[in-house]
């Protein structure tokens, strides 16, 4: 503030004091006129200059209390001697004692009071001989103290009026402090809101788009807060390879963000060049470490899938383990193989090779694990395996959006972003049907498979060819597998694999013999046996496997929709 | 399904209609072999058969061979083209007597 403004506003406040004898006109003018203002430190300011100048005082200052009430420093003086930004102790000296005491402290002689503190006198010259300090209470709570020194008419001590005065005039400080403090906290708080939707912004352009549905990976992601930890990304190479990445920054907030958006980018721009995920993460290591806050690191699975192998190779830099799904929902954890990003810079990072084979590939940060579960506690890796199995049929994307938003649902206030992503196979679309194994339930799974096949170019002849082959399969597993109707489960998968039909049955009866399954001699005429002959018969490859998780039978069948069946479906 | 038994002229003729699969079937064997124990020349009707599986037709040879062993016509009326697919899969179509009408087969006067 310069000097000239200074002493005009001292002379208009002079002929405005001038003006207003009666103390109810001068609260009403402090009350008012700095009500408003959004800048503290002037309100402070024009406050003690106009109350020092209506009490005669020869000098005033205002004292706050800072660093959780331990200090008390001076914000506003008026009179000769400048004292803002001397501090005391909460309890130092008159103004200390009325802080801490909440009363006015009136000393109308300071030389004979054994609490005067003396030493301001001391550095500054000035000499005291009569105080009045009164705190800045509002509702009982205590701001700090407003103290006015030596009047200056009369015999130069304040009187009883004078206390009474300040009294008031302090209370009325207080809220107008009070309002000014809010006023610069909700614009403070108003800018931080806004700088974050501004990071958020930025950051969500980090993210890849919804991409194309054919796509063989999906990915989606809910910031907790405005800016998120959470990554992931994933893009195609020139030879048709897709890159994959998701991870998490250790920590919250825009350390974590920012720290996010610089690995997230170095693993974008460097792994279009390096496509051995090992490399990539040892140098995308070398740099996080370079740079990052001590304490801070980076979880982290990056690899590529690709789609002509069908096979996805990865490297997991402490991250949560990714789970592979299979047809029945049944789960293999691929464990973190080395430690995570940040933390040592000369890691290795091994790789983890593993073909899909209809099988799903998840993966996600701790904020869909620690989310809540359906009862209640923490979703956990079962959990979120069953949500996933649940919706199994669901295409990709709705999949990932219906098990994301049940966990958003469930929990009112997030703790932490989360961010789930899916591999599968480009040739999978998704059609899947269970059923209890039961002898009634067999009608529903071919109008399902009849459904299924009426979406392919299917001839209508080969159509109800492979509907009865299904059937048998199934009817075999409830009659020799189960021995009967039962509560059990079957899962019938269908894959279209660029013209070539998969049928994937799997079951948990006891596991068959695969050599004993033989199709009947047809020139001996009985009943029975001839359901798998009706099978080989309609399927080009028909294999009996042991599912990945070990139990159960897993009947593959497979069948190549000939030109020859679509011209005729077509003639 | 539907599984109706009636007498037209010296035959039991047993009508099927809609889905002959493992949960029907068993209805289905035991219509024509009560009838064959009693004695009675058999006549499936097919026409309005949507789907037949391996039990069905199971349930076909084997009302067939009891048939056959006991010296009493069995034949298979009017099959609907999704049967007759089922059966040239099993190698049956020629196996199993069959009449294109009920018609033609009391016509015979079998």
């Amino acid at each position: 503030m310069k000097a000239g403004d200074d002493h005009g506003r001292e002379a208009s406040l002079r002929v405005l004091a001038d003006e207003l004898r009666d103390p109810l006109g001068l609260l009403a003018d402090v009350s008012q006129a700095f009500a408003t203002s959004l800048d503290l430190d002037e309100t402070l300011e024009n406050t003690v200059a106009q109350i020092s100048h209506y009490m005669h005082a020869e000098a005033a200052s205002l004292f706050l209390l800072e660093n959780d009430d331990s200090e008390l420093v001076c914000k506003a003086s008026a009179g000769p001697v400048d004292v803002v930004g001397l501090r005391l102790e909460a309890d130092q000296g008159i103004v200390g004692k009325s802080v801490a005491s909440g009363q006015v402290q009136f000393i109308r002689d300071v030389g004979e009071d054994p609490d005067f503190a003396g030493f301001v006198d001391a550095t500054t010259g000035f000499e005291t001989r009569s105080v009045l300090c009164a705190p800045l209470l509002l509702r009982g709570h205590c701001l700090g103290a407003m103290e006015v020194l030596n009047k200056g008419e009369g015999d130069g001590l304040f009187d009883a009026s004078d206390r009474h005065l300040l009294q008031v005039l302090a209370s009325s400080a207080a809220l107008v402090i009070r309002n000014a403090r809010r006023a610069v906290e909700l614009v403070e708080q108003e800018r931080i809101r806004k700088e974050l939707e501004l990071a958020r912004e930025i950051q969500a352009t980090l993210l890849p788009g919804r991409g194309n549905p054919a796509d063989p990976i999906v990915g989606v992601n809910i910031p907790a807060r405005e800016v998120s930890g959470d990554f992931y990304d994933y893009y195609r190479l020139a030879d048709g390879r897709m890159a994959f990445s998701l991870g998490d920054v250790s920590g919250k907030g825009m350390n974590a963000a920012l720290l996010m958006a610089k690995t997230s980018s170095l693993l974008h721009c460097l792994g279009k060049g390096i496509t051995r995920p090992s490399e990539l993460l040892a140098q995308v290591n070398r740099e996080v470490c370079e740079s990052v806050t001590r304490g801070m690191f980076v979880t982290l699975v990056a690899g590529i899938y690709d789609p002509a192998h069908d096979e996805v190779c990865l490297a997991n830099a402490g991250h949560q383990p990714p789970m592979l799904l299979d047809v029945a929902g049944a789960m293999t954890e691929l464990p973190a193989t080395a430690p995570p990003l940040g933390i040592l810079g000369e890691v290795e990072f091994p790789e983890q090779r593993v073909r899909l084979e209809g099988r799903r590939l998840y993966l996600f940060t701790d904020g869909v694990t620690e989310a809540p579960g359906p009862s209640g506690g923490d979703l956990g890796v079962e959990g979120l395996r069953a949500e996933l199995a649940a919706h199994g049929a669901l295409p990709a994307r709705e999949r990932l959006e219906r098990v994301v938003a049940e966990l958003a649902a469930r929990e009112a206030l997030r703790r932490d972003d989360i961010t789930l992503m899916v591999i599968e196979s480009p040739g999978e679309t998704a059609h899947r049907y269970t059923f209890e194994a039961r002898a009634e339930n067999l009608e529903g799974l071919r109008v399902y498979v009849d459904g299924v096949l009426r979406t392919m170019t299917c001839a209508e002849r080969l159509r109800d060819q492979l509907v009865l082959a299904v059937n048998e399969a199934c009817m075999n597993i409830i009659q020799h597998g189960y021995g009967g109707d039962t509560r059990d489960a079957i899962t019938l998968q269908i894959l279209n694999n660029d013209g070539i039909l998969e049928f994937r049955v799997e079951d948990s009866a006891q596991r068959v013999d695969a050599a004993r399954i033989k199709p009947r001699d047809l020139t001996d005429i009985r009943p029975g046996g001839l359901g798998t002959h009706f099978i080989r018969e309609i399927m080009d490859e028909v294999d009996y496997r042991v599912p990945e998780h070990g139990t159960g039978n897993l009947l593959v069948m497979r069948k190549r929709l000939s030109n020859h069946e679509v011209a005729r479906d077509a003639v | 399904m539907q599984c109706d038994v009636r007498k037209e002229a010296a035959f039991d003729v047993v009508t099927l209609k809609g889905e002959v699969d493992l949960s029907t079937s068993p209805a289905v064997r035991q219509a024509i072999l009560a009838s064959l124990e009693a004695g009675a020349p058999v006549a499936i009707e097919l026409g309005e058969v949507t789907y037949i599986d391996s039990s069905g037709v199971a349930s076909l040879v084997e009302g067939y061979q009891t048939a056959k062993s006991r010296g009493l016509p069995f034949t298979l009326v009017g099959a609907s083209e999704s049967v007759m697919g089922v059966l040239e899969l099993a190698r049956l179509d020629k196996v199993f007597p069959l009449a294109a009408t009920l018609g033609e087969l009391t016509a015979d006067g079998g």
